[in-house]
């Protein structure tokens, strides 16, 4: 039953990670809905680097680093040349998707290195993220970039006329957000689930969008939303340990994704709907051009 | 880095000088070797008409632009702004028409967005003391805790002075002030600029035809007509009439000739009207009025008193909270848009590119918005472009719509061409009720007076007509009836003549007309003589 | 910057006409190409010749061709499953669970007459192949009315809706083909029941008649979005969905409308895959495989703008693509996945050159220099 629980803590990290990020691109005004993608290069290019160094640190850097590159991918085409940031999204998506299938192929199957030590029977990531939330929280709201990044995501018109820049604000937010979710994906691949095998992210990325919605892009609820979502999906692999012989194990599978769904639909009710239209920022998705 | 070119500046002392500045753009000459100076201490207007090439000069004066001749200097010395940062750290501040405000943060966490001086770590609390003080000094009472979005347009408009202010600007340019504000805000208004004249800081307002504001208030005035100054006076030595002569070129008729109409019967009915607006709150408390054919019934209000929530209910965009509507005897109440479309009500919309038009189709694309529906225009799920393309041609010529062609995109087109292109789109279907939505914001005199010379042959037609607008010498001058409406509610309903102009504007910010001594007889749905 | 004695500007355009909009997309598709090419060159080999095997076995080749054809017609339907809702301003990345549930209706149709036990059993075509078509267009619309009514009653998120769908609908297979599901095969094997071949698909010279739903299709698409009045109101939505709403259309008839036909077709394409393509005849242990194809209608979608006839050429290149490179896989030992790459490259070079449709490149001569 703890092993249950631990797992769930350790697949939340993931999702906290992932989201986190997301969630400070979007407080900037950038929608990423390409997640996924970025996290199946951290996680199977942190894999390849890890597996072929036999070192952990080497495959960690190198799923941030292709997380930042990504990110600033996704920045260049959202702000540098103003594009639909939906349409630079779904191409990051997809071309993460269809590139890591063919690029790891060849690796397929376990990473074969000696398990990352846990801390007090958890992975050490689990109390990085709870770290990050705090840390994102405490930027976001009570130091002057975080009021910058807010503004910026709010209206960046405005800030730019105080003398911020919005391009420099974005791009940051954008590479540090996409550092996140490289660094979720190469935690998976190389903690919570060491074993490369195509498309083995299975939505993840999305479901981290969702969370950032739901969340308000308040990082405490975020983390809440991590933790649910960690233990629906222990569940939804390993029912047998909290309802034996209920369903088949292939409709468990689909509990993750359909809870999904009725959180969206929860939000949609007035009440969640007027503080959520309030706490949305406002510029988000619209590019910036100066005047 | 606030540089310190206006540090010691005293009292009397030129603080800010624009010589021969000269500005073109692709086919105009927007400001032509323009000259100007102010002192500290002083309030020296600047006053031209849309187009006269005050948006330019203002924008270079704050940075915005670089001008292709002549000199801006500040505290006797030459200076170039790579951009308004420049200009900020100066010590000039701006103060926009359209509020450059985050709406959904704090009055204190836009004052100090940017500050050079706010430290890694925000310290409200001392940022806090230091506005306060500020605003004991000049007079102004603001919440710093309040979010933006539940300002009034004045209190948004003492946010940007007071950010302005705390970043140490020494000189401030204000676009149109006093636009936005009902009558006893001004007042406060213009008593705090006051105060920061004594104070021995430069006020720089632009104005464009609230011409007692000016002579209330400035020391000097520049006049400017088509990017040239044509008059450097001093106010003491100036009448409205004078003024206007100088803006325009010719004698300024103020009065619109109003045309008297028959008036039918009652077309609109609307009974204990209420809504609730976008954030939560409510916008409407229990409206009732009543339109008849051939009449013009204008609502006067700032924004955000819950004109835009009432036509908005009338043309079936907007659910009502209570209340009914009844269009030509019949309960319209639960009526879909379209619906309204297809019974005769037209809807100019107040935000012409984002509700109005799509500006990515053509003029024929967008003119099928309000006919697609039309038995005329499309049959058995087929959409007659032929003839629409006809229509456009026909309304586009008698409306003067210049476009290059009927393909080109709305977008391209200008705003006030814009506008006349819904316009006559939507009088194209002689409609029964017409609601016009701030019909007349943002054109420039050609299109303003194009488009109400339109609601007086609308008038003419028979059509009931409701006209909200912010401009009260627009309403007072067009309408049969004048409803001022304050915080959802109308304050009285009178009788549209030029003397009621306090009495409107003290209405439009809140006083109920039962405060005045009453007038001749009341007649039914409560209006007055 | 400068060239010689001119320079190289950038501005924005004032009007994007059909065929530049055309030319960008080659070129794009090009550009795509050849960046692909380091794919190969990184596996030692010859980027010219892989693509000139990839091409001659797809368009050539008597194998390679019918399957490009068969690969075609998929493609197709998922690019009309995602056009449709993109033309109403929508995503529609559901086209993949949308194609598994009318899949999944079209075999409880075979199910419920059957053809489960009995491989041999004379079952009319005339009254089944309808049936399966018909249930496959349910089952693809019923699946798409959920993002299209929750959009257009709440306006949710469709992206992350039909993703999660997606999801939900792939195990759902897996539960009605594996480990005793209702469709399961009789030898197990995990993949479905197989179809009797009373019911096969007519060929018509050897391609399922699907061929002509997918192009009769462009045409009605073609013709819905250019002189209906339903087709001017799913345009006037997809630009601007407040003035739609302002000049009386329906937004929520709209978005529930656009993804009820869109999921419809996927369905469809989900019927073509599964019971209409000779060799296969059922739902295979790979089945995601064509899930994931399914993506490809959307860059399909996006390369040919939203036009229902541009997409024809377009997907049958993609087919081509497609096919060759899985060959190509095989032939010239290059890793598995290659056409999965491919998928990416393309995606990717596309949004690139999103700026062009916005932006474009001119050579002006500097100021002061003699001509």
């Amino acid at each position: 039953m703890w092993e249950f629980f631990a797992r769930s803590l350790e697949a939340s990290t993931i999702f906290t990670f992932a989201a986190l990020g997301e969630l400070i691109n979007q407080r900037s005004g950038v929608l990423n809905v390409g997640i996924e993608g970025v996290m199946l290069f951290g996680a199977t290019l942190g894999f390849i680097a890890a597996q072929s160094t036999e070192s952990y640190v080497l495959g960690f850097l190198v799923g941030i680093a292709i997380g930042g590159l990504l990110g600033l991918l996704h920045g260049f085409f959202s702000i540098t040349l103003g594009g639909d940031q939906v349409v630079s999204g779904m191409g990051i998506w997809i071309l993460g998707f269809g590139l890591t299938t063919y690029i790891g192929n060849p690796y397929t199957g376990p990473l074969g290195m000696e398990r990352i030590p846990t801390i007090l029977g958890l992975s050490p990531f689990f109390y990085v993220g709870i770290a990050l939330v705090v840390i994102t929280w405490f930027v976001l709201s009570k130091t002057s970039l975080g009021l910058r990044i807010r503004s910026v995501g709010e209206n960046p018109s405005v800030a730019e006329v105080s003398g911020i820049s919005v391009t420099k604000t974005r791009y940051l937010c954008v590479i540090v957000g996409g550092m996140l979710m490289g660094f979720a994906g190469a935690i998976y691949s190389l903690d919570y689930n060491p074993v490369w095998n195509y498309n083995f992210l299975m939505g993840w990325g999305f479901i981290a969008l969702a969370l950032v919605f739901f969340s308000m892009w308040n990082p405490f609820i975020l983390l809440g939303g991590s933790l649910l979502y960690g233990t629906l999906w222990q569940l939804s692999l390993n029912p047998q340990l909290i309802l034996p012989g209920v369903m088949s194990r292939y409709l468990w599978r689909t509990v993750p994704f359909v809870t999904t769904l009725g959180v969206l639909l929860i939000m949609s009710t007035k009440w969640f709907k007027t503080r959520w239209g309030a706490a949305r920022p406002e510029a988000l998705g619209t590019p910036y051009v100066k005047e | 880095m606030q540089n310190g070119l206006l540090e010691s500046i005293k009292r009397g002392e030129t603080v800010l000088e624009a010589r021969g500045i000269t500005k073109r753009f692709p086919g105009v000459l927007a400001n032509d070797r323009i000259d100007f100076e102010i002192k500290a201490g002083e309030i020296h207007a600047i006053l031209g008409e849309n187009g006269a090439g005050k948006t330019t000069l203002m924008n270079i004066l704050f940075g915005l632009y670089q001008p292709d001749e002549g000199e801006v200097i500040i505290g006797g010395k030459e200076v170039k702004f790579r951009s308004p940062l420049d200009a900020i750290d100066l010590g000039i501040g701006m103060v926009h028409q359209n509020r450059k405000l985050v709406s959904a943060h704090t009055v204190i966490e836009n004052i100090v967005l940017g500050h050079p001086r706010a430290g890694k770590i925000l310290d409200l609390k001392r940022t806090g003391h230091e506005i306060n003080e500020l605003c004991d000094r000049y007079g102004f009472k603001i919440d710093l805790r309040a979010k933006v979005w539940q300002l009034s347009e004045g209190e948004k408009q003492v946010v940007e002075i007071l950010k302005a202010l705390y970043r140490g600007a020494k000189v401030l340019i204000l676009d149109e002030p006093t636009s936005a504000l009902a009558p006893p805000e001004t007042k406060k208004l213009l008593a705090s600029i006051e105060a920061m004249a004594r104070d021995e800081l430069a006020i720089v307002p632009f104005i464009t035809h609230k011409l007692p504001i000016v002579l209330a208030i400035s020391d000097r005035v520049t006049v400017l007509r088509r990017g040239r100054v044509t008059a450097r006076l001093e106010t003491a030595r100036v009448t409205e009439k004078s003024l206007a002569k100088e803006m325009v070129g010719r004698e300024v008729i103020f009065r619109l000739e109003r045309t008297s109409v028959e008036k039918g019967e009652p077309i609109l009915q609307v009974e204990n009207l209420s809504a609730v607006s976008d954030k939560g709150f409510l916008a409407l408390k229990g409206i009732s009025f009543s339109v008849r054919e051939g009449e013009i019934f204008g609502i006067a209000g700032v924004s955000g008193n819950g004109q835009h929530e009432l036509a908005e209910i009338l043309a079936g965009l907007r659910k009502a909270e209570g209340g009914k509507v009844t269009l030509g005897g019949r309960d319209i109440t639960y009526c879909t848009s379209l619906e309204r479309w297809q019974m005769g009500i037209g809807y100019i919309p107040s935000e012409r590119t984002e509700v109005g038009s799509i500006g990515d189709f053509s003029l024929v694309e967008n003119v099928t918005m309000n006919f697609y529906f039309d038995d005329a225009y499309s049959q058995r799920g087929i959409v007659d472009y032929r003839n629409i393309r006809k229509l456009t041609q026909e309304i586009v010529s008698e409306y003067s719509v210049m476009a290059p062609s009927p393909d080109t995109k709305a977008k391209n087109l200008s705003g006030g061409n814009l506008q006349k292109l819904i316009l006559a789109r939507v009088l194209s279907r002689r409609p029964r009720l017409l609601i016009a939505n701030l019909p007349t914001q943002g054109l420039d005199v050609g299109a303003t007076e194009f488009v109400r010379n339109k609601l007086m042959e609308a008038k003419k037609q028979k059509a009931g007509i409701i006209l909200i607008s912010e401009d009260l010498d627009e309403v007072l001058s067009l309408s049969d009836w004048v409803a001022p409406i304050y915080e959802g509610e109308f304050m009285g309903i009178i009788a549209g003549e030029e003397t009621k102009r306090d009495r409107v504007g003290a209405m439009m910010a809140g006083s109920r007309s039962s405060l005045f001594p009453p007038q001749v007889g009341e007649d039914e749905g409560g209006k007055e003589t | 910057m400068r060239i010689g004695s001119h320079e190289l500007k950038i501005e924005k355009r004032l009007m994007l006409v059909g065929w530049q909009a055309a030319v960008i997309s080659i070129l794009a598709i090009m550009f795509a190409l050849a960046l692909f090419s380091i794919i190969f060159v990184l596996a030692g080999i010859n980027p010219l010749l892989a693509y000139q095997e990839i091409f001659s076995y797809a368009f050539a080749n008597p194998y390679g061709l019918p399957l490009t054809i068969n690969r075609f017609i998929f493609l197709l339907l998922c690019t009309y499953a995602f056009i449709i809702p993109f033309r109403a301003g929508l995503w529609n990345i559901g086209m993949t669970g949308q194609l598994y549930a009318g899949t999944l209706g079209a075999f409880a149709i075979l199910f419920a007459f059957g053809g489960k036990n009995s491989h041999t059993a004379e079952l009319s075509p005339e009254i089944l192949i309808p049936l399966m078509l018909i249930a496959a267009a349910l089952g693809g619309g019923v699946l798409g009315a959920i993002p299209g009514f929750l959009k257009g009653k709440f306006n949710i998120n469709e992206i992350v809706v039909t993703m999660m769908l997606n999801f939900i609908v792939f195990w759902l297979v897996a539960f009605m083909i594996k480990e005793g599901g209702l469709f399961m095969n009789p030898g197990g094997r995990g993949e479905s029941f197989e179809l009797p071949p009373s019911v096969y698909a007519p060929l018509i010279t050897g391609v399922p008649f699907t061929i002509f739903l997918g192009l009769g299709l462009a045409v009605l698409l073609y013709f819905l979005f250019a002189k209906t009045k339903i087709g001017y109101q799913i345009r006037a939505y997809g630009h601007n969905p407040a003035a739609a709403r302002y000049a009386g259309i329906s937004t929520f008839k709209i978005p529930l409308l656009v993804f009820v036909i869109g999921g419809a077709v996927a369905g469809l394409a989900g019927y073509h895959y599964f019971a209409a393509v000779p060799g296969v005849y059922k739902i295979a242990r790979n089945y995601g495989f064509f899930g994931d194809l399914a993506f490809y209608g959307i860059i399909c979608g996006l390369i040919s703008l939203g036009n229902p006839l541009l997409s024809i050429p377009v997907a049958l290149l993609f087919g081509g693509l497609s096919i060759g490179g899985r060959f190509v896989q095989g032939k010239l030992h290059i890793g598995f996945g290659v056409d999965y790459a491919l998928l990416g490259v393309l995606m990717i070079t596309l949004v690139a050159f999103q700026f062009f449709y916005r932006y474009r490149l001119v050579l002006r001569p500097l100021k002061g220099s003699d001509e």
